[in-house]
């Protein structure tokens, strides 16, 4: 028998190539799934009942309601938390470095009860809920490298507050609206998500792959009820 | 003829014996990488994906993935040695016969050497060196 260490490096390379095969074979087929009629700008109006078709809903800790509500022209998306946590999603693929804009409505008619004294210092508070989520999603490959920009309306927190959470250093929450003034009104958040991902990630960001939004209400034990209408996504400085 | 005794050293440095430690060595540690690394990335892919989000994936992925990649660091190196060994000794167990066959042949050729080749237990080509002491007896 003879040996050569040249045609066993051969047979690495050519094992090495099956796995990167394998690897694209699995990114291709297993990334998330993005809606083709959904490049670019993308407009959610929760106008009809069939309104959350192509949103997907993942459950955490209890089951959110979240249901269209009226289903006319004045339609809006509502949620209701009780002593739960689940949020839903959109895949919606668009490059932010062209196409930077992202706007919603959102309006909290309930906040959770949070204890007083238990949010103060800016930092993370892991044991923590928002009436109102907006989640705006960068994946990566592997999926657990993605980054997310989440935009949170918060009681307590002032306006602006960046928070990073020591256990996902990948995620930047941001208070968008804050405070209890505006209970029970319809706030239109617009945002830049090029100008935050470079401004907290301190890089241009990658495609956009998708939205979610998010009312939870389960750390606190309470209840909490959020409504959510006009998400435009990907979309040029106006 | 067959010896009992323990062969010391386990590496003898021949070309032979490095290209069959090497084939032995890779062998074993390249499917075994390729393996390896479709189940971790596959694994963790598919199970961020469906879990998507950001807090979910930090406060049920990460731990476990933090802890794997933990136990491969503290594994990979025992496992690489254990391999390395095992390798050593298969590598040996037919470098070293044929080290032998071809040394004693040529004191036997040179006339410094008249008795039968010894071939160790666990060694391989215990029936070629049977011939071979045949042949010599048959001289």
């Amino acid at each position: 028998m003879k040996i050569k260490p040249k045609k066993i490096l051969t047979y690495g390379l050519i094992g090495a190539a099956i796995v990167c095969a394998l690897l694209l074979i699995e990114f291709l087929f297993n990334r998330p799934p993005h809606d083709k009629t959904l490049r670019g700008v993308a407009w959610f109006k929760f106008d009809k009942h069939n309104s959350l078709d192509g949103w997907e809903e993942k459950i955490f800790n209890g089951r959110v309601l979240y249901s269209v509500k009226d289903g006319s022209s004045k339609g809006y998306l509502n949620a209701y938390s009780q002593k739960a946590a689940s949020g839903i999603l959109r895949w919606v693929k668009f490059n932010p470095n062209k196409h930077p804009m992202i706007s919603w409505k959102w309006k909290v008619v309930q906040f959770p009860q949070r204890k007083v004294g238990t949010f103060t210092d800016g930092s993370w508070v892991e044991k923590d809920d928002y009436a109102a989520r907006f989640y705006v999603i960068f994946p990566r490959f592997p999926f657990f490298r993605l980054q997310c920009l989440e935009y949170v309306w918060d009681k307590d927190l002032p306006l602006g507050t960046v928070l990073n959470n020591p256990n996902f250093p990948n995620l930047k929450l941001i208070v968008a609206s804050s405070g209890d003034q505006n209970l029970g009104k319809w706030i239109s958040i617009e945002r830049n998500v090029f100008e935050d991902f470079e401004k907290y990630f301190g890089k241009a960001p990658g495609y956009v792959g998708a939205i979610a939004i998010m009312t939870d209400a389960d750390n606190t034990a309470s209840t909490a009820e959020a409504q959510y209408n006009d998400i435009e996504v990907g979309y040029d400085k106006k | 003829m067959i010896k009992n005794d323990l062969r010391k050293k386990k590496y003898l440095g021949t070309t032979f014996q490095k290209k069959l430690l090497f084939l032995v060595f890779a062998a074993a540690v390249i499917p075994a990488t390729v393996i390896a690394l479709c189940l971790y990335y596959m694994i963790f892919n598919m199970l961020s994906i469906q879990m998507f989000f950001p807090e979910a994936i930090a406060y049920n992925v990460m731990p476990v993935l933090n802890k794997i990649n933990m136990v491969i660091a503290i594994a990979i190196p025992i496992v690489l040695v254990v391999l390395w060994l095992i390798a050593l000794e298969l590598s040996h167990r037919v470098a070293g016969p044929l080290y032998r066959l071809e040394k004693e042949l040529g004191e036997i050729v040179a006339g410094t050497k008249q008795g039968p080749i010894m071939v160790r237990r666990k060694d391989e080509f215990h029936s070629l060196a049977a011939k071979i002491n045949k042949l010599i007896l048959k001289r």
